[in-house]
């Protein structure tokens, strides 16, 4: 099963990218500290210098930190299709007044999310990891059958305030991984590196 | 493109190496999008995963049971739905584009009142209403009349009882193709006003006269199934069709025999078969036929032949050859659309009684709906009434008399103006809702609950399947909520409008009567559910015997003119594409070739060469056509073989003064030249007498026919069905259109040594996968269902009129229409070969490609990678097969508005699963690979490998035939593999060793060896 929230065991490719993850003002864990850290409760800083973040400024600042490392809620609780769709899925209005109905009330973030919801009208959020429409990424395929966890393409999503896209997303970063996996001795896990299998 | 650095490219790389300096960074575009979920979660949509819901097409009549494939909630395709009787999962090309209707630019997005000034202009839903009652309080109820087209189920009763609760008997059908003269004639033999079912697949012998089954007649997809069972070559077998008509329609082109009589003496034909039959004691005639010796005495062949001109001698071997198997006899197309048509029609069925076919291939009882109680005769009847001053209110819906009646619907049109107060439901502004005082736009049928019955004992349902595109209503709720506004009688003697519900409780309300009368006890619901998942309740059609009606004996004599010298009988027939007329806002249709004449987005007139010889005119020459009242059209000649010399013919559809971008002003409409008297059945005569005059001008046509012959390149091979049957086991004699010239066979084995020496490395590896197709040339009719369900699912874009002039349509498949013979006395042949990328093992485009854009993948498909194609068209001009099609222009933004496809919301449907291509892109057919890997994802999440035929193609879906079989070449059980196994399969242009995935089998002719 895929592991869904934790430490990434790959490199730090916060690092490579040259981002930089504020929290707790330390800088990105060497791995085996990124362990530890999992095992010990993760708490998300309550003041965050929001104009160093990476990525763009959503109409809400919906806090990945808060809700993915700090509660430890499943990525598929918000995502539920990952696993059946080719598309993972955002979360309804519906679905997020579900806690915040009661929960967090007095955070003014909070309000912008149950105005919306009293007004009827869907939160526009700004796209980060955007694939050109002549690419074809099944997410359910690369999660079920690929065993990925989310943080090899999105980066330590539960560490982030403001989700900023990790991973180039270019074709030799897909090739790097589709490459690896043509070779694998494990027919459960070989992939094609054909161009139609995913431009078409 | 250069090398050089844009202020947007520098700011992404300051991006990368500063941090933070930009917000958006790295990926490949600069735009930013939006990502909106619902605001509640839809239990039926899943974002990537498709829907389909079960509803019924109500582009035409025949009511075919389709499955809509709904994305992110929007309707994206149209399927047939397997379960259904009428077209077991077949569509035809208008289904296929019926979602252009839905998406259509030019809907009415709302309701609309004609203002002091004359104009329409946007008011609310509750005023528009208002407005109709407060107009109905005030009127006298006899005089409201209200025009429907073809209903036939809730909807149709929901306005009868609507206008009886009015006090008003001024119900009409129309439905330009009412088949009036079928209905009256077998009124007048059997007694029976009714159409009933033709059983083509219980048929070995097919005798039409004029019917053209395959393309718009009563159930072409119903009919083009039974008769590739029928007429189709399996095992050393198969049916024989003649056709006898003055013009080769498309579905005479599948005819081994082409009879082209006189003129509406079809019917003499019919009569002098009778007579033989039963003079000769061929068959087994009915008892009770005996009674019909006297009428046909008069009718020997020799009698006739002259008239009819078709020798008494063919006629004899028609009559043997047609009794001497189950057989069925077709009146119907043009054929029964002529001032004599009843007649025909009614000598028709005297054939099919003395042949003992009424009982046996036509069967009474399952009263097909097709032309409803529709008569042209009733639009006449409004027309004096109207013009009486009978005529306070008029409601017109789903009809457009004002185009599709005689005179362009002129008449119709001055009647309309003289009426009090004009009501349209219209969906698309049309003639008939120009002098509408108020619309009230109705909803798509795909955004509607409705039922229609196709015939006694199938009920079809129709179903929203997605939200309305705009501010529209169904209109039996307008219809309710008026009856309630008015109050009174309207309330008491109406009753949905006295409960408190909608049109859908009126029509669960029906459908618990059905339910109750097929004594099914499980709760409403469950029945319901279960209707709704299958598209309907069906039970075996009812069979009604029925004897000669004492009238029988009466009909009337078939009479036959050619025109007078120096005349021409016109025939103006109804298009494949757009019908009547009614889908001619459809850009797909526009632009879908005619199977006969190759023709788009327009209008022509067929003129045999000869003909077009003496008068002086060559292909494109504009020929004034005059009838005896005066009237006249101006259209461009198209010089066609397959008619007779003294007829000329035009289709009809196009020529809308007022239906939208794609229909408005384009070519002519041929209702202009009708006789607007009806015919003595209440029909229109679609046959005139017209004189030709060329104005000198000329036209250059927008048509995609390449050559017409196929000059020896044996691209359509055909072989004779006694060939077949001698031949079992060995290789028999092919039969090229002419034997290839020395030289050029020199040329071409040299050519594949060449390409075999290229091949040396040895064939790309298929492991498990070779995807392949074989088209059975002997089923394929030409009706190009393939290539608009193709456009639908790949995302083709419509280039336009002046763009097909030059030669860049861009249909991935194409239907290619070949002539043989038709010269020095021998009879005229046609060849259709549907063509598409071959998928070439061996294919000329690949080493070409500069980019690699174009390469073999190791499934056997050819691909082309979209992203990698940078457009110097090389893989194009290397194509022997000219199947690869060049994005000229940008058809996918509305930056170039001449060119663009998808205005807003016709991108709606875009496939999300298929890249739209941008300019300077080639593109093709890749046998739908986004349903392959679709498959194979499948497969791969489920565990279970894929089988033979889960992964179907577009074209092959939809093909109403059931030509086209796809599969994996590799796997020697599959179906593919065993079809392209047979003794008739041949690669085209396989001697240039391109080594095809596509193998067609020879079309069998059912003709005596010449």
């Amino acid at each position: 099963m895929p592991k869904w929230v934790g430490p990434v065991a790959t490199t730090g490719g916060a690092i490579v990218l040259g981002a930089i993850v504020l929290f707790t003002g330390s800088e990105a864990l060497r791995p085996q500290e990124q362990e530890q850290a999992a095992v010990q409760a993760f708490e998300a800083p309550v003041d965050v210098d929001t104009a160093r973040l990476d990525g763009p400024r959503q109409p809400i600042f919906y806090r990945h930190d808060v809700h993915a490392g700090q509660y430890e809620i499943d990525c598929r609780y918000c995502h539920s299709y990952a696993e059946i769709s080719t598309s993972p899925g955002l979360p309804t209005v519906a679905s997020c007044m579900g806690c915040h109905l009661i929960v967090g009330t007095g955070n003014p973030e909070v309000q912008k999310l149950r105005d919306a919801n009293a007004r009827g009208e869907p939160i526009e959020w700004i796209e980060i990891h955007r694939l050109p429409q002549f690419v074809h990424f099944p997410h359910n395929l690369h999660v079920v059958k690929g065993e990925l966890a989310c943080q090899e393409c999105h980066g330590e999503i539960e560490r982030m305030p403001q989700v900023y896209q990790f991973a180039s997303l270019k074709m030799g970063w897909c090739i790097s991984c589709h490459e690896r996996s043509t070779y694998t001795d494990n027919p459960e896990r070989q992939v094609s590196t054909d161009c139609t299998a995913c431009h078409y | 493109m250069s090398d050089g650095m844009n202020r947007r490219k520098f700011l992404r790389v300051l991006g990368a190496s500063g941090g933070g300096a930009v917000a958006l960074s790295g990926c490949s575009t600069d735009s930013v999008e939006k990502l909106i979920p619902y605001l509640v979660p839809n239990e039926d949509q899943i974002p990537g995963i498709a829907t389909y819901y079960a509803s019924t097409c109500r582009d035409c009549p025949a009511g075919c049971g389709v499955h809509v494939r709904v994305r992110e909630g929007r309707a994206v395709k149209v399927e047939g739905n397997p379960d259904h009787p009428i077209n077991r999962g077949k569509l035809c090309a208008r289904a296929q584009a019926s979602l252009q209707g839905t998406y259509n630019p030019d809907r009415i997005t709302g309701p609309m009142a004609r203002n002091a000034a004359g104009e329409l202009e946007p008011i609310t839903w509750d005023e528009a209403i208002a407005r109709v009652a407060e107009r109905l309080g005030a009127a006298d109820g006899s005089k409201v009349w209200f025009i429907t087209g073809n209903e036939g189920g809730s909807f149709d009763q929901l306005v009868n009882e609507w206008l009886r609760a009015l006090g008003s008997s001024g119900r009409m059908v129309f439905e330009p193709f009412g088949y009036e003269a079928v209905r009256y004639a077998n009124r007048q033999v059997f007694g029976v006003d009714a159409i009933p079912a033709y059983q083509f697949a219980d048929a070995e012998y097919i005798l039409s006269f004029g019917a053209d089954f395959l393309e718009t007649w009563v159930s072409p997809v119903e009919y083009a199934r039974g008769f590739s069972a029928a007429h189709g070559y399996r095992d050393g077998a198969m049916g024989r069709y003649v056709h006898i008509e003055p013009r080769m329609s498309m579905t005479a082109m599948s005819a081994d025999e082409w009879i082209a009589p006189a003129p509406r003496s079809e019917g003499l034909i019919a009569l002098a078969m009778a007579q033989v039959i039963l003079s000769e004691g061929l068959g087994r005639p009915p008892r009770d036929a005996g009674r019909l010796r006297g009428v046909l005495d008069d009718y020997a062949p020799e009698d006739v032949a002259v008239r009819a001109d078709v020798s008494a001698e063919i006629i004899r071997r028609l009559a043997g050859e047609f009794a001497a198997r189950p057989s069925i006899a077709l009146p119907g197309g043009m054929g029964t659309q002529h001032t004599d048509a009843h007649g025909t029609a009614a000598a028709v069925n005297i054939l099919n009684y003395v042949a003992g076919n009424v009982g046996r291939t036509i069967v009474f009882g399952a009263d097909v709906q097709a032309g409803g109680r529709s008569s042209y005769a009733s639009i006449e009847a409004f027309v004096t009434a109207a013009a009486a001053g009978d005529v306070e209110v008029l409601f017109v819906h789903g009809a457009n008399p004002a185009f599709a009646t005689p005179s362009a619907g002129g008449r119709f049109g001055a009647a309309q103006q003289s009426a009090g107060f004009n009501v349209s439901f219209a969906r698309f502004e049309d003639e008939t809702t120009a002098a509408a005082d108020l619309v009230l736009p109705d909803h798509d049928p795909y955004e509607q609950w409705n039922d229609y019955e196709p015939r006694a004992g199938i009920h079809s349902l129709v179903q929203p399947v997605m939200q309305p595109v705009f501010d529209t209503r169904q209109t039996g709720d307008v219809l309710i909520e008026v009856a309630r506004r008015v109050g009174g009688r309207m309330v008491q003697g109406f009753v949905p409008a006295r409960n408190d519900g909608t049109y859908k409780d009126y029509l669960q309300e029906r459908w618990r009567e059905l339910q109750r009368e097929r004594r099914d006890r499980r709760p409403f619901d469950t029945f319901w559910r279960e209707a709704l998942q299958r598209g309907g309740i069906w039970s075996e059609a009812p069979r009604s015997t029925v004897r000669l009606a004492p009238s029988a004996s009466e009909i009337t004599p078939p009479a036959a003119g050619a025109a007078p010298e120096g005349q021409f009988t016109l025939i103006a027939y109804p298009s494949l594409a757009l019908y009547d007329g009614r889908a001619a806002n459809r850009p797909w249709l526009q632009e879908l070739p005619d199977p006969v004449t190759k023709m788009t987005w327009g209008t022509w007139l067929e003129i045999h060469p000869d003909t077009a010889e003496r008068l002086g005119l060559a292909e494109g020459d504009l020929v004034e056509i005059t009838t005896g009242d005066g009237a006249s059209l101006t259209v461009p000649a198209y010089l066609y073989p397959g008619l007779r010399h003294d007829v000329v013919a035009m289709p009809l559809g196009q020529g809308h003064t007022r239906y939208g971008r794609y229909a408005t002003d384009r070519g002519v409409n041929a209702y202009g030249l009708l006789n607007q008297d009806p015919t003595a059945f209440g029909g229109v005569s679609h046959y005139q007498t017209v004189t030709l005059r060329p104005t000198g001008d000329h036209e250059y046509l927008a048509k995609t026919e390449g050559k017409r012959r196929q000059l020896g390149r044996g691209i359509a091979q055909a072989v004779t069905l006694a060939a077949m049957q001698q031949g079992e086991g060995h290789p028999f004699h092919i039969q090229h259109a002419a034997a290839v010239p020395e030289r050029e066979e020199r040329v071409l084995d040299d050519v594949a040594e060449a390409q075999k020496e290229a091949t040396r490395y040895g064939p790309y590896a298929y492991d498990e996968t070779k995807w392949g197709m074989a088209i059975d040339l002997s089923k394929c009719t030409g009706c190009s269902a393939c290539v608009a369900a193709c456009s639908a699912e790949n995302n083709v874009p419509f280039v336009g009129e002046d763009q097909v002039r030059r030669g860049r349509e861009m249909h991935w498949i194409r239907i290619e229409r070949y002539f043989e013979g038709g010269q020095d006395g021998e009879p005229l042949e046609t060849r259709f070969v549907p063509m598409l990328c071959q998928q070439c093992g061996n294919a000329p485009c690949e080493p070409v490609c500069p980019v690699f854009a174009a390469y073999r993948t190791p499934d056997g498909l050819n691909a082309q990678v979209y992203n990698r194609c940078v457009g110097t068209r090389y893989c194009s001009n290397n194509c022997p097969y000219k199947v690869r099609y060049f994005n000229w222009y940008d058809m996918s933004t509305p930056n170039d508005p001449d060119t663009f496809a998808w205005p807003e919301p016709m991108h709606w449907l875009l496939n999300p699963d298929v890249t739209v291509r941008s300019r300077g892109v080639m593109e093709k057919c890749t046998f739908c690979v986004q349903r392959i890997r679709g498959a194979q994802h499948e497969a791969r999440l489920s565990g279970v490998p894929l089988a033979d035929g889960d992964v179907v193609v577009a074209c092959q879906q939809t093909c109403p035939a059931d030509a086209i079989v796809f599969g994996n070449l590799n796997d020697p059980t599959s179906r593919v593999a065993r079809t392209a196994a047979d003794a008739r399969g041949y690669h085209v242009l396989g001697g240039l060793n391109t080594k095809p995935s596509v193998t067609y089998l020879m079309k069998v002719r059912n003709v005596e060896e010449a």
